[in-house]
């Protein structure tokens, strides 16, 4: 008996510190809020002030944008075009870092299917079979990283790096000797609709390709929110043994998540093929970064479990802008440098976001 | 359970599993070599032998700081790009100042040994970069170098002007690279990796240091209730990964007097595959500067019997993949056997 | 079907581990919808058999009867889909999902892999809601505290139909008026067709809680009787304790009445406000259950974790590092000893120099003899079964493990030894010898700070012992004759 009553009193004396506990949380909620609302705006705040400030720049000796001024039309669709690429995969790219894995072969199968796409379209497929052809190649390169990774368990970072060497090797063993890609020559020539896909005006003065990859974005950010696919690649992300626990199959989710980035790879390749009419075995070259980027800034976690396909768009287009926004106003020879530093500044700030919440 | 505990390993009873991938390793080269010799002509004469080894002097020098990165369990991508700077830079710091009108010939006219000790220096800051986001921030390492790696490909672009830099050298410039054993094909830069190697390897065997760098791949967090300063160590390893990819730069530059942009394209790649085909492990805490050495002269084979064969030079890129992916499997199964 | 009486039938349940019977012929019931609780030290059997009846382990011997049917789980999951719920200390839930998305977790209904809105979800949030309203479904878990992810697993249990619920330790790292409201739900889940079986060390909410208690000891079962018919907590202190007659202390004058240690207002996220003195060459006992803050503090004094407040040590403030300390004189044999204290991959000569490399190296530069030579010296002293000093750790059998972090620490040649959980999964003949090492090290002048969960061995070897609960410390005695065992278990659960 005398111990119940114990048991009974310890427990009123919390109480007070208890409510002087719930005034510090308030407190600490108010910052914590403010920190969340940081974190879910300021990409948009980031996108909007890199346009301002090449708005406002004086870009005369430009040649990209025809009438020097960033925000007219027409370099608003030459932006949106030369984003394709990464409109299209950074969606797919994005839902594999939730789950905690990463693709650094994107570029190389981007080329690989490019050249695959412009050597079908030279040696006289038209454009449906070369492109259904094109995306089955995609997820098959796909599915061989999926099965190095999920299957024979080598680390994602190296199984993919060395899927990128294999990849672009290939499409430089395509590509004949003595010439640096597939495109027309005397004797065989490249069709002229091979452009249509990624230049002509369908809508709005933008092409198919720009309007595919909308597509691709609107029904990835559907996949996230609302199919189990991104719920299931949330949860692995997030805490791998309660996935486990509840009876998710992350070897089939993972490598299907793989396949969809090689397929989506295969897509951004078609655009580029297309847009330049050639199959350029290095076209791709550095898409990996471009997307880990875009993915950064979008403040998707590097261990993974968070992240937003929607956001990591936004980052695409903040990569155009400063890519070519920089274009117009120093030479083509910084564009590494800035790059690089676009990469190293958005780790910094995914840093002070991602990581200062996990801390609280 | 004890007893059961107690039995050899089935394969090579005394040896550690270190030395027993790089004996296994040993092995496969062997095959390999006999394989080459069989298909290539000439490919088993000692001149040829020999430049296996000393045309992959660059990549071997890489792949020692390489190799400890990675036994800590972490990546150094920037390598590459570094070379490219720090060749760029002692090219740069030396050239005359205001020789000509061509900015690409003018640079800040600083004697030799004073422009390659800042070169050298910016290589190790590009390292202490990489360690500050990896140490401080805990930011994945793949990540970071590869962000480095950018940054110093694009100073060194930005300093060049996308091209190159190779007028108005002093003199001295082009020694360092020509240097040579007379009569032989063995030039400085190999005797360097040589000096390299043999530090590398009794560093690795030897010190306290090294010893270290083992405890924390092996297991980070008892390293540091241990007592190992974890972030201390991983920062001296990328300085020095930087340091090495540093000295690589200015014997390259010197080799072919000039300072290139594009330098080095790749080596970071090619570093990693010797150190994957040598059996270290990015797991961590386990590896050799030996097995490096060996995994080195493995893809050397392959490359140049490759090319022996007439295959294209397009082939290596597959050819590399190819190679490593079956070194990372059989390593694995090798090790899987001998543990029964 | 008619649902039997005893959800649960234990019959003779036996679980060996090389040279321990963790489990010793234990048979008892578990009545449907009762709160069951299981007590007994450390070392009881406890976790050993909360781990065979989720299927992490599996027996030796024996039958459990789950509905009066054959119960064999492969996996904790094939345990879950039996009606074998598990609260797991290290939660498992997902923070970035919401509390809906949590409850439905691989039990979805999908059209065409999108997931739909059906009775399921209404159903499992009705259940959420009658067990706590103040939690919306569409929260975020991140934005959760420790407790409401708790009865969000819970009501992820009891919506799933599961028979039993087992809770291991849900108390230790929640706050008061927290664990009022879990009791309360605790309470009202025999109304909604569950059973719990419930493990704590705090002693009280047993006789708040439970409808039935069953004791064990050693392994072995000692009773299983309704609360009610418990009179008090010394009642149940004594079924835990036994007979055992502990090994007598000696007291003795401690030769060196210098302080050596001086911890002053130490608090972190786990310790409250703690200050005490240690004297050269004592052996100091810290006792307290599970979660009360021992391992936390011994980490804080060590540097390996942040803290406000000063230690000082010789004389010389301490700067918060492990490295600092080891260079101050001070060594630490932590807690979890495979993944904390020993580097598996590597040797036994990888292992035990690596606190004290100054004394195998000269200049940075390893002397492989010396190093060969004192680490027989420790394979022979601490009776290291093992063909040779190049075997590799993993290859170790667990109490040799402990051997060599241990003689990794000794190694270290620390004035202030500190010890966390000294013989935790260690058989009996491997205990004495490690209490024998301790006494010779302080015979040689060392200081040594012990931080246990079994009474006994406090009780046995220390001459102070601290008591600790819930990160303060409750109160300070030297050992001998006047210590009470009874006394002590009344202060480390709860009791003032």
């Amino acid at each position: 008996m005398d111990s119940i009553t114990t048991g009974v009193s310890s427990k009123e004396q919390p109480n007070v510190t208890t409510i002087l506990k719930e005034s510090t949380i308030l407190q600490m909620d108010r910052s914590a809020t403010l920190r969340a609302n940081i974190k879910r705006f300021y990409i948009y705040i980031v996108l909007v002030l890199i346009v301002l400030v090449f708005s406002l720049m004086k870009l005369d000796q430009v040649t990209f944008f025809e009438r020097g001024h960033f925000l007219s039309p027409d370099s608003i669709i030459n932006l949106l075009r030369s984003a394709v690429p990464i409109l299209t995969l950074s969606g797919a790219f994005t839902l594999l870092m939730i789950s905690g894995y990463i693709d650094l072969s994107v570029g190389s199968a981007m080329s690989l299917a490019a050249v695959v796409f412009a050597w079908l379209i030279l040696n006289g497929f038209s454009f449906l079979p070369a492109f259904v052809i094109t995306l089955i190649l995609g997820a098959i390169l796909g599915s061989l990283n999926g099965y190095l990774v999920m299957k024979l368990r080598i680390t994602p970072v190296i199984a993919t790096l060395v899927t990128l060497s294999l990849f672009k090797g290939i499409a430089l063993l395509i590509v004949p000797d003595g010439s640096s890609a597939i495109k027309g020559s005397a004797e065989k020539v490249m069709p002229a609709w091979i452009n249509d896909y990624a230049r002509k005006d369908v809508l709005l003065g933008l092409p198919w390709a720009f309007w595919v990859a909308v597509l691709v974005i609107l029904l990835l950010v559907i996949v996230q929110r609302k199919t189990l696919l991104g719920k299931y690649a949330t949860a692995i992300g997030g805490n791998r043994i309660a996935a486990d626990l509840s009876g998710i199959n992350a070897v089939r989710i993972v490598g299907l998540l793989y396949v969809m980035v090689g397929f989506f790879a295969a897509l951004a390749g078609m655009a580029r093929a297309s847009y330049m009419s050639l199959g350029d075995p290095l076209s791709g070259d550095g898409m990996e970064l471009d997307c880990i980027i875009a993915v950064l800034l979008g403040g998707t976690a590097f261990s993974g479990g968070e992240g937003s396909v929607a956001k990591t768009v936004v980052g695409a287009l903040i990569i155009i802008c400063v890519t070519i926004g920089l274009m117009t106003v120093i030479p083509a020879y910084w564009q590494t440098m800035a790059k690089g530093g676009v990469l190293v500044a958005a780790v910094t700030l995914n840093h002070l976001l991602v990581r200062e919440k996990a801390k609280a | 359970m004890e007893t059961s505990q107690m039995q050899k390993p089935l394969l090579g009873g005394k040896l550690s599993d270190e030395s027993f991938i790089t004996v296994f390793m040993v092995g496969v080269l062997i095959v390999v070599f006999g394989i080459a010799c069989i298909f290539v002509p000439n490919f088993y004469k000692p001149q040829n032998m020999l430049n296996l080894i000393t045309n992959n002097w660059y990549i071997i020098v890489l792949g020692i700081g390489i190799t400890f990165v990675m036994i800590t369990g972490n990546y150094d991508m920037s390598v590459g790009g570094n070379i490219a700077l720090t060749g760029v830079l002692s090219v740069y710091f030396c050239q005359g100042v205001n020789v000509s009108q061509n900015p690409l010939a003018n640079g800040l006219g600083l004697p030799y040994i004073l422009a390659i000790g800042l070169a050298l220096l910016c290589a190790m800051g590009v390292g202490a970069v990489n360690a500050f986001f990896i140490a401080k921030l805990k930011v994945p390492s793949i990540i970071v170098t590869l962000g480095t790696m950018m940054l110093a490909r694009g100073a060194a672009q930005v300093i060049t002007q996308g091209a190159q830099r190779n007028t108005s050298l002093p003199d001295a410039f082009g020694v360092l690279g020509s240097l040579g054993i007379p009569g032989t094909s063995i030039r400085l830069p190999v005797l360097v990796m040589i000096a390299l190697i043999i530090l590398a390897f009794i560093f690795e065997k030897k010190t306290v240091f090294a010893r270290r760098i083992y405890l924390i791949g092996a297991n980070p967090v008892a390293a540091r209730l241990s007592g190992v300063n974890v972030g201390g160590y991983l920062t001296a390893l990328y300085i020095v990964s930087g340091l090495l990819a540093g000295i690589t730069g200015i014997l390259l530059a010197s080799e072919f007097e000039a300072g290139v942009s594009n330098r080095a394209m790749g080596y970071e790649f090619d570093a990693l595959v010797i150190v994957l085909l040598g059996g270290i492990s990015i797991t961590g805490g386990f590896g050799s500067v030996l097995g490096m050495f060996v995994g080195a002269i493995i893809l050397s084979v392959v490359t140049s019997a490759a090319t022996g064969m007439l295959f294209s030079p397009d082939w290596q890129f597959t050819l590399k993949a190819i190679v490593t992916f079956i070194a990372i499997l059989t390593q694995r199964f090798a090790l899987d056997k001998r543990k029964g | 079907m008619q649902p039997t009486e005893n959800v649960l039938e234990i019959r003779d349940l036996v679980k060996d581990f090389p040279g321990v019977r963790a489990v010793d012929n234990v048979s008892f019931d578990i009545k449907r919808n009762t709160v069951h609780c299981l007590v007994g030290e450390n070392g009881a059997g406890k976790s050993t058999l909360i781990k065979i009846l989720t299927g992490v382990y599996d027996r030796t011997s024996g039958r459990i009867l789950l509905n009066g049917e054959e119960y064999n789980p492969r996996n904790p999951r094939d345990a879950k889909q039996q009606g074998m719920s598990t609260l797991f200390q290290e939660l498992n839930v997902v923070d970035q999902l919401t509390v809906e998305e949590n409850l439905t977790l691989g039990m979805e209904d999908t059209t065409f892999g999108f997931t739909r809105k059906t009775d399921k979800i209404n159903r499992m949030v009705g259940v959420l809601n009658s067990i706590e309203p103040s939690i919306k479904p569409r929260q975020l878990v991140s934005s959760l505290s420790v407790a409401q992810k708790q009865i969000v697993e819970i009501s992820r249990a009891v919506a799933a139909e599961s028979d039993i619920i087992i809770m291991d330790e849900p108390t230790a790292a929640i706050s008061e008026s927290e664990i009022a409201r879990l009791f309360n739900i605790i309470k009202g889940l025999r109304e909604k067709n569950v059973t719990v079986i419930y493990i704590s060390h705090r002693l009280d909410e047993i006789f708040e809680l439970g409808d039935y208690v069953t004791v064990l000891r050693d392994g072995k079962h000692i009773e299983t009787k309704p609360v009610a018919e418990i009179q008090d907590r010394s009642e149940l202190i004594k079924m835990m304790i036994g007979k055992t007659v502990f090994e007598q202390y000696t007291p003795r004058e401690i030769d060196c009445p210098d302080t050596i240690l001086e911890v002053k207002h130490l608090s972190n996220h786990r310790l409250n406000d703690i200050s005490f003195d240690v004297s050269a060459g004592e052996i100091v006992g810290f006792y307290g259950l599970v979660g009360a803050g021992k391992t936390e503090l011994a980490r804080a004094i060590y540097g390996a974790d942040n803290y406000e407040g000063e230690i000082v040590f010789k004389g010389q403030k301490l700067r918060p590092s492990p490295e600092k300390a080891i260079a101050a004189g001070i060594a630490l044999v932590p807690e979890e000893r495979r993944s904390q204290g020993l580097f598996t991959i590597l040797t036994i000569r990888g292992n035990v120099p690596v606190m004290n490399m100054a004394k195998i190296s000269r200049k940075g530069f390893i002397n492989d003899a010396t190093e060969r030579k004192v680490t027989s010296e420790y394979v022979d002293k601490l009776k290291i079964a093992t063909n040779s000093v190049e075997k590799e750790a993993s290859k170790l059998s667990g109490g040799n493990q402990q051997k060599v972090v241990l003689s990794k620490c000794l190694f270290a040649d620390a004035d202030l030894l500190m010890l966390d959980e000294p013989t935790r999964g260690i058989d009996v003949g491997a205990k004495s010898e490690i209490y024998n090492l301790i006494r010779q090290l302080s015979r040689e002048g060392k200081t040594i700070i012990i931080f246990s969960s079994e009474l006994p061995e406090v009780m046995n070897i220390c001459d102070s012992i601290y008591l600790m609960y819930d990160g303060n410390l409750k109160s300070t005695m030297r050992n001998g004759c006047d210590v009470n065992s009874e006394s002590i278990l009344h202060i480390v659960t709860g009791g003032e």
